[in-house]
């Protein structure tokens, strides 16, 4: 008995040491980050903890930067992934209301046939995407970063998946009552669906805040809708050794999607993985 | 029979209205890309246009891009990179996720912190990410060749770990493994907690010692994910761009046969730099040809996986 206490003991100890070994690896690159962006310039190699003053020198300066402004830059990103987000779960919960709880004309050939671009690996739409950009005009514009990656095909079968959940006898009280279609969608489909929609919009946000190919090339280095990944890219390869104001624009990026994941990490895990625990 | 026939005929008009806004960005922009695709990659940018005008006035090659493709040695090599980089990848994110699912399995005190902190990188972007690690592996400087030289190891001080040909790619890997493993450990404890418990109290009854268990009950039963995780891998692989890009562009360059080639320019990456000469046309071929191998693997997967009867 006593015996089997101690190697519990031991065996449990051994299991913390374990998990905040893996923690101090996972969360080392964002510690250090942090860290060098508190740093003066002279003292980003040294290990040591010697700090700029005020200590967000760093910060204040790629703020007010006159040819990399990031403070634009964040809020061009932030614009860009709110809009898109907004616009995605909106069309896919149109389009999922339509496929959970309507019968139409070619209802399962045309679900199959947009389940079935999901293989189709994204590089393949870069070319053809820039083509038809280039013609609408829509070099160094907001509508070219977010319009083209609007029409999310998982986010649409999440939207049935659940949709389909909420019953019939619902919308039918409703049209009994006179309800128009729109009504029914606004007033009964939407609420019941918060949770995914909730789902939807953050994950759509985290992918429009880190579409990084698409928003290079969408963007030429003139433009004034660069978005914070881009302003980064275009900086670091300016200025190669100022790390300390790489990382002071790295966490820009990284803090507040991460602030975010601390209030809403059980959407994201969970909407993350959706598609994948499915069988 | 003629009441029903109307009554889905306004159902589907209904339906219809409720999908147009998808739709239409889907046809434009998703749909129609996959035609226009082949259709460019018959044709090759002229050498009079204006930048608004250059995809209309592009001419007629035929085949040629997609003959100058197959002779290109380094597109073959992007192919050999990519191949390098799934087969780095895939297994050392593997054994991580499972590691951190086994571990946290035990559902000690504290354990859904843990388990936030290792998924939280999963949500951050990609370039930024990358960006700090070109930072941390950086040679004369960089914190991992500090601390490696604290422990004795001096091998990586002058050319740091992105700079040295033999570890370009497992810096790149381990870097993603890290961001990436908190995705494929909850895959893992999700299938993990649905293992009932008696197999294990039976085990234990068999006097089944720790090692035995994860090898006989747990490992058998996750096998789902594992192929999943290799399926998912190997387009990802075919996919990667973005941490290339941010952590080495492709490079740093070996003579190859007299050729000089760079270690980490994977597919993606290559496509990406014909984009970036203008290269439109051949891109398009480029494109179709990685869809083609892409579309082979999916499908030799499926075969595999009926096969196996998962």
């Amino acid at each position: 008995m006593k015996s089997a206490k101690f190697s519990s003991f031991w065996s449990r100890a051994i299991l913390y040491l374990l998990m905040s070994i893996g923690g101090l690896f996972v969360l080392f690159p964002f510690f250090w980050m942090v860290l060098v962006a508190l740093k003066p310039d002279s003292e980003v190699f040294a290990l040591n903890l010697k700090l700029i003053h005020p200590l967000w020198k760093n910060f204040l300066d790629i703020l007010h930067d006159p040819s990399y402004p990031f403070g634009r830059f964040f809020i061009n990103s932030l614009l860009v992934a709110t809009v898109g987000a907004g616009l995605t779960t909106l069309i896919c919960a149109f389009g999922g209301y339509a496929f959970a709880k309507k019968n139409f004309y070619g209802k399962e050939a045309l679900f199959w046939a947009l389940m079935a671009t999901m293989m189709i690996p994204g590089m393949m739409f870069l070319v053809p995407q820039f083509a038809l950009v280039t013609r609408f005009h829509w070099i160094n514009t907001y509508q070219g970063m977010i319009v083209p990656h609007l029409a999310n095909v998982f986010g649409l079968f999440l939207m049935r998946q659940y949709m389909e959940t909420i019953p019939d006898s619902l919308l039918e009280a409703a049209r009994i009552d006179g309800a128009s279609e729109l009504q029914i969608f606004w007033r009964i489909i939407m609420p019941l669906s918060i949770t995914i929609v909730t789902m939807l919009f953050l994950l759509s946000f985290l992918f429009h805040w880190s579409n990084f190919l698409w928003q290079l090339v969408v963007n030429t280095p003139e433009s004034d809708k660069l978005t914070l990944p881009i302003g980064l890219a275009l900086f670091k390869g300016q200025y190669t050794a100022e790390y300390a104001k790489m990382m002071a624009a790295a966490c820009f990026s990284i803090i507040p999607i991460a602030v975010i994941f601390l209030f809403a990490q059980k959407f994201f895990i969970e909407g993350l993985t959706a598609g994948a625990v499915k069988e | 029979m003629k009441w029903r026939l109307s009554k889905k005929l306004s159902e589907s008009i209904t339906a219809y209205l409720f999908l147009l806004p998808f739709l239409v960005v889907f046809v434009v922009f998703l749909g129609y890309p996959i035609i226009y695709s082949l259709y460019l990659s018959f044709r090759s940018v002229s050498a009079t246009t204006d930048l608004y005008n250059i995809f209309s006035d592009m001419r007629f090659v035929g085949f040629k891009n997609y003959l100058t493709l197959l002779k290109d040695f380094h597109f073959w090599w992007s192919l050999v990179t990519t191949f390098y980089y799934a087969i780095l990848y895939i297994p050392l994110l593997i054994i991580v996720s499972l590691i951190l699912a086994v571990i946290l399995s035990n559902q000690l005190k504290g354990h859904s912190f843990f388990r936030s902190v290792y998924f939280l990188p999963n949500v951050l972007d990609m370039f930024v990410v990358g960006t700090i690690w070109t930072f941390l592996y950086a040679p004369q400087g960089g914190v991992i060749p500090q601390l490696l030289e604290l422990l004795g190891i001096r091998y990586f001080s002058q050319q740091g770990i992105l700079g040295n040909p033999r570890t370009a790619m497992l810096g790149v890997v381990i870097a993603l493994v890290l961001k990436n493993a908190g995705f494929g450990m909850i895959l893992f404890l999700s299938a993990i907690q649905n293992i009932p418990t008696c197999l294990y109290e039976a085990a234990d009854i068999d006097g089944a010692n720790a090692w035995q268990k994860f090898r006989f009950l747990t490992l058998p039963l996750v096998r789902p994910i594992i192929l999943f995780m290799v399926i998912t891998g190997m387009i990802g692989a075919l996919n990667s761009f973005t941490e290339i890009y941010a952590m080495t562009a492709g490079k740093p360059s070996v003579v190859l046969w007299g050729k000089s080639v760079d270690v980490t320019q994977v597919s993606g990456y290559y496509l990406f730099r014909q984009w970036e000469r203008m290269n439109y046309g051949y891109a398009a071929a480029m494109s179709y040809l990685l869809l083609i191998i892409t579309l082979i693997i999916s499908w030799l997967n499926a075969r595999w996986l009926r096969k196996k009867g998962v």
